[in-house]
């Protein structure tokens, strides 16, 4: 079977959502923003080329970082342009169907699972909260230090450095679990993501929490209020929060 | 071909690794009649090749 010249591009899976909003929405390749219905869910979509989202041409764009960048920014404005007004299931990247018969069957075949998701976020936004141990100064200071006198001396030196370190570490990791602990008690749902690297994230120090916490727009206030009051008994470690974003942590299906 | 954008108008914005660690590792993923899934693909790979190569592209001098 020869592959369709167009596909359908789903962003999000909508529940009640006005059909009116997507009419102000440009979609990827400037195509117009649409809904495939199924019962009280919508589907948002576009059409896009198979010469660019095929199989074969994903995998090379997705090489493309310049394109990758372009494509993931729009499903973001995208789903963030539904998100604001109704509850919002957001799909992974670059989940192309066929066409409007395929969207519709698969709504049609997930629409208890979906429903439970569009339950859990209705209401919720999703906060980013990162915490960060400081760059180790004095081991970069000891690095820099005089030579050892002896191999005593040395040996010396790398077992108290042993031990400062792990203390160190148990510490930030205790103060990470801590704040992960505390917040999920105020939210209806929470993830771990893996830690960032550096380079990628633009925050110094080691990333020793990288958590997604669903929080009820309600319960903002006392979120922001737990935040302060977590950041100013952290010690040493650094809580990096953001948001309100589309609940993108909380979209996934369970146990497929 | 690039795509277009359109202005985004309400949420704080999400910056780029953020979305790529949602988008490509997290979300709706459904299979069967789908024709294209990233489900199938490595993304943890992929994604962590792209980053480190973009990153290292901008870390280098311009020439």
């Amino acid at each position: 079977m020869s592959e369709p010249e167009t596909g359908r591009y789903l962003y999000a899976v909508c529940r009640g959502l006005d059909p009116a909003v997507v009419r102000e929405v440009t979609a990827l390749y400037a195509a117009p923003l649409e809904l495939v219905a199924h019962q009280d869910l919508a589907a948002v979509v576009s059409t896009v080329p198979m010469a660019v989202f095929g199989e074969e041409a994903l995998r090379r764009n997705l090489e493309d970082m310049t394109w990758l960048e372009d494509v993931v920014r729009l499903h973001d404005d995208v789903v963030r342009a539904v998100a604001v007004r109704a509850p919002t299931a957001p799909m992974r990247l670059a989940t192309v169907c066929f066409d409007d018969a395929a969207v519709r069957a698969r709504l049609r075949a997930m629409y208890i699972d979906l429903s439970h998701v569009l339950d859990r976020v209705e209401g919720c936004s999703e906060w980013s909260v990162k915490v960060l141990a400081p760059p180790d100064e004095l081991a970069e200071a000891q690095v820099a230090a005089a030579a050892p006198s002896s191999g005593a001396d040395y040996l010396r030196r790398k077992q108290t450095e042993a031990r400062r370190r792990a203390t160190r570490d148990d510490s930030a990791a205790d103060a990470a679990a801590r704040i992960h602990d505390e917040l999920a008690r105020l939210s209806r749902a929470s993830r771990r993501l893996p830690p960032q690297d550096p380079r990628l994230s633009g925050l110094r120090g080691t990333m020793v929490l990288n958590a997604a916490f669903l929080v009820p727009d309600a319960d903002r206030a006392s979120f922001a209020t737990l935040l302060d009051q977590l950041r100013a008994d952290g010690g040493e470690v650094v809580v990096d929060a953001r948001g309100p974003w589309p609940p993108y942590s909380f979209a996934m299906l369970d146990a497929r | 071909m690039t795509p277009e954008r359109t202005p985004a108008r309400d949420l704080a914005p999400v910056a780029l690794v953020d979305l790529l660690d949602r988008l490509l590792g997290t979300g709706v993923v459904v299979a069967g009649d789908v024709v294209v899934s990233l489900a199938g693909v490595d993304l943890v790979e992929i994604r962590l090749q792209l980053l480190i190569s973009s990153v290292r592209a901008r870390m280098e001098p311009s020439s």
